[in-house]
């Protein structure tokens, strides 16, 4: 341990973080405004047949591996901030569309059924039946999004998108342990901290009779 | 796409290298697992109080950027660059879903089959051992599948800690700017994880027992 590197990696961290958080928010942001309307436009009756097919492409790119979302990111979108958070991107989009398609299908149909003998049109059961009650699912979607998000953020450095990874690869380049240690912690700590943030909202926004965790 | 052949078929013997390197990886991570959290996800079945710490442990750890918890254990003295880092990184994300899985796969079997087993005077370990178990398979097997799955993509990270896999034409095709080396890498990655999770899952679903089945889709 040398305590000059660990002020030095100190140093870097309100940049490198200011920089990652940048980068997750707006991912997440892109990510929920485009998944959720493509969410609930799958699963309207209409187009009932394309979410079930959409739900199987989902599942499997659910196992794209996040290294090789960035990977192929460099040759189409090239280096930088701007192509990472395209990769970030990317990564988001599909826990947050198979939760929201998983949420509105799960809502009882029977539930539904009611809405409309009330005379609400589809519109307003979607809006104050449908997605309140698929909303905690679609919130942890969200979760687990944001939390693969801070995970491969710290690989975007590798394509020039800066953040906590550069502090690792510093670390991980000149074998200084401190840059490794201070940007790891950093790392987990952002994560744990989006994750556990999360939770808390998922946890106020669920209807009291709907938990049954 | 031309290019991108012609750099396979020359490379052929380094890629299948990585490719083995990848394999042995992931099965020593996935063997360990096994060994190591079955136990544990049946040890908290039995006790409330230690699956709320052991649970919180496994979500805490399954947060870290798996960057990072490779660079830490780089910092360890005897784990260092290579191997054991990385299985042992590998092993600790198994917990989150080897662990979660087993503990839901026997709480979540019927109290009535319990209390008939209970009633035919079977003690609590013989209901574990020859009702909760193999009800709890199907369950299990789904975590086994999200390990497998997952250790695909996180072995490929290891490369940046020295592991000779398939991660490793990402990394060095990025530093030399090898399109080519880069897209053989991620496809190759990313189709094995693929394949994984679709021949696992369709094996999960023949171990569904038929009575279970119909009970599950409701």
């Amino acid at each position: 341990m040398n305590g000059v590197r660990i002020l030095d990696a100190l140093s870097r961290v309100p940049q490198e973080l200011t920089i990652h958080i940048i980068m997750v928010v707006v991912s997440l942001a892109i990510a929920i405004a485009v998944s959720i309307p493509l969410g609930v436009f799958l699963t309207r009756p209409r187009f009932k047949k394309f979410g079930v097919v959409a739900m199987n492409i989902l599942n499997i790119f659910q196992a794209f591996p996040g290294m090789a979302i960035i990977a192929l990111t460099m040759p189409i979108l090239g280096l930088g901030l701007k192509p990472a958070i395209g990769a970030l991107v990317v990564q988001a989009l599909l826990p947050i569309a198979r939760n929201t398609i998983a949420g509105l299908y799960g809502v009882d149909s029977s539930i539904k059924e009611a809405a409309q003998g009330m005379g609400m049109s589809e519109g307003r059961i979607l809006k104050e039946v449908e997605v309140p009650l698929a909303l905690p699912v679609i919130l942890a979607g969200i979760r687990t999004s944001a939390v693969y998000v801070v995970s491969v953020g710290t690989l975007a450095a590798y394509i020039g998108g800066g953040g906590l990874g550069n502090l690792i690869i510093t670390g991980l380049n000149m074998l200084w342990v401190e840059f490794l240690i201070v940007g790891a912690g950093f790392g987990a700590l952002l994560a744990i901290a989006f994750d556990r943030g999360l939770s808390y909202v998922e946890f106020r926004l669920t209807p009291p009779g709907f938990s049954t965790k | 796409m031309s290019d991108l052949l012609k750099y396979m078929v020359e490379n052929a013997s380094i890629i299948l290298n990585y490719t083995e390197t990848h394999f042995s990886l992931i099965f020593s991570a996935v063997i360990i697992s096994l060994l190591l959290w079955i136990p544990v996800g049946i040890l908290i079945s039995r006790n409330e109080k230690l699956a709320g710490i052991v649970l919180g442990i496994a979500n805490t750890i399954f947060c870290i950027p798996s960057l990072a918890l490779f660079a830490v254990f780089v910092t360890v003295p005897f784990l260092g660059l290579g191997r054991s880092s990385a299985l042992l990184a590998l092993v600790l994300y198994a917990m989150m879903p080897m662990v979660i899985n087993v503990y839901q796969g026997i709480k979540i079997v019927d109290k009535n089959v319990i209390e008939a087993a209970k009633g035919m005077g079977m003690n609590s370990g013989q209901i574990l051992k020859e009702i909760q178990f193999p009800l709890a398979v199907p369950v299990m097997f789904a975590g086994v599948r999200i390990t497998v799955v997952m250790s695909t993509g996180i072995a490929a990270i290891a490369a940046y800690i020295g592991e000779r896999n398939l991660g490793r034409l990402i990394t060095e095709g990025l530093t030399r700017n090898n399109i080519e080396m880069i897209l053989t890498g991620a496809i190759l990655v990313a189709l094995i994880a693929i394949f994984f999770d679709t021949v696992l899952g369709a094996f999960e679903k023949m171990l569904v027992p038929k009575g279970l089945k119909i009970r599950r889709s409701n």
